[in-house]
């Protein structure tokens, strides 16, 4: 039997009528068309499919859709604001921190969440954030490097 | 990966939730961060008719400090939360170690404690903490309530003394007397994603900054089917000034209690050889915060 489920996505707030085997992911990508969230493992060992909700990230792989009820979910599409990239996104592109581009999604939500919470963090802070986001093409070092130019970046925006 | 079908149940009290799991029983199964249950779900190990998700029932996931010398968890409270909670990291250290140890910064946004004990797997984080702190669950069904020490709850692999019609409300730990210590160590292959290869977690009382050991409790997981306290090593410890080659008899001790087994993760050799290390390891930690400790 489907549920009828509300919540907000990137600000919006969207219904869906879902069966309880339904996870988080497959709504945003099948339901609604936000495919920028990736399915990797499924299993929650990847971060592929890495969402903010209520403010934390999350394995949308691992969360019913009807957990999802009044929560408030941010995914990778949310961040690019009036058409602008987030600084996060060109950080990412000017670093070369992205090759085949599957783990980014995922890791630009997680680094989102990180500076959301701690707009200064320690390349130590910056390495456990990510830790549950598997990359198999950079070797970590360039997404690292543009976590921290996009905190810099974005804590030095200045004061007008 | 496709989860099967499933009639799926939202309580929003507990007494609805205990009601739902006296009706339903052996064919339901309880959810809470749902990275255990949905993982076996999806891997087909598990296939249950009915779940019944303990997300909205109310007080599950507070923290509640009592009075200065106890602590009760709710069991739905998340391992992120547990990593964080500063009267956790203070006089619970362990417990705030290993829950920062769980899986990765998602999976810990999501896992409780309810779910890594009462799913009882031999590696799983919190249960060797949980043991070492003494902590004391309350179990609650329709017919009433009990409480079980985590020393005794563990059965094998996957198995606890709960009854399919109990649900794991709370976890409740006294603070740790003066002058008291501990820590936990992890060990795989990674830092981070991983399964234990070999766990300990310890606790180290003293009668003062300088004086003998009044009480030792070390805990080991994925070295036995369940999680074990190295009793036999505990009790040499008592009465002993602490020092490297105690802890070295106590880790050679622990090695005896323990029974562990060679798989992907790691040898049985090896695993034998690490229980050592890692016991004394990890007394050396609880014995400098134990020497550390303030009021």
């Amino acid at each position: 039997m489907k549920r009828i489920v509300q919540f907000t996505v990137n600000g919006e707030s969207v219904e869906v009528a879902v069966t309880p085997n339904r996870t988080l992911i497959q709504v945003l990508r099948e339901d609604l068309g936000l495919t920028g969230t990736k399915h990797g493992c499924g299993l929650g060992d990847c971060g592929a499919c890495t969402v903010i909700m209520d403010g934390v990230p999350v394995n949308s792989c691992l969360v019913l859709a009807v957990q999802a009820r009044g929560r408030d979910i941010q995914t990778i599409e949310g961040l690019t604001g009036n058409g602008k990239l987030h600084p996060l996104q060109t950080a990412f592109i000017d670093k070369g921190a992205i090759q085949c581009g599957f783990c980014t999604p995922g890791m630009i939500v997680s680094a989102k969440a990180l500076l959301d919470e701690d707009p200064r963090p320690t390349e130590t802070e910056i390495r456990t954030a990510i830790s549950g986001n598997l990359c198999r093409c950079t070797g970590y070092q360039k997404i690292v490097e543009a976590i921290a130019t996009a905190a810099e970046a974005m804590s030095g925006k200045g004061v007008s | 990966m496709l989860l099967p079908e499933f009639e799926y149940h939202e309580p929003s009290t507990l007494e609805e939730a205990l009601k739902l799991l006296s009706e339903l029983g052996g064919n339901a199964r309880v959810l809470a961060g749902g990275t255990d249950l949905l993982v076996r779900m999806k891997q087909k190990i598990e296939k249950p008719k009915h779940v019944i998700s303990v997300a909205r029932v109310p007080g599950l996931n507070e923290i509640i400090p009592r009075n200065g010398h106890a602590i009760t968890i709710g069991a739905g409270t998340t391992a992120a939360t547990l990593a964080r909670n500063e009267v956790v990291r203070d006089r619970f250290l362990p417990l705030a170690l290993a829950a920062g140890r769980l899986g990765a910064p998602m999976v810990r946004n999501r896992a409780t404690i309810g779910g890594n004990l009462v799913n009882a797997r031999p590696a799983a984080d919190l249960p060797p903490a949980c043991m070492v702190l003494d902590a004391s669950l309350k179990l609650k069904s329709v017919s009433g309530e009990r409480k079980v020490s985590v020393n005794e709850f563990f059965r094998g692999p996957g198995e606890t003394v709960i009854e399919p019609n109990e649900l794991l409300v709370s976890i409740h730990i006294e603070t740790p007397p003066p002058w008291s210590g501990g820590s936990y160590i992890k060990l795989g292959a990674r830092k981070t994603l991983e399964i234990s290869m070999v766990n300990v977690a310890t606790m180290l009382t003293l009668q003062s900054a300088d004086g003998p050991i009044l009480d030792a409790r070390i805990a080991l997981g994925a070295v036995a089917p369940t999680p074990v306290r190295a009793y036999a090593a505990e009790e040499m410890l008592v009465g002993a000034m602490p020092s490297e080659e105690w802890f070295q008899r106590a880790g050679e001790v622990g090695v005896g209690m323990c029974s562990p087994i060679t798989d992907h993760r790691g040898t049985l050799e090896y695993r034998c050889m690490m229980i050592e290390v890692l016991t004394k390891r990890s007394l050396g930690l609880a014995l400098e915060r134990a020497k550390a400790w303030k009021p």
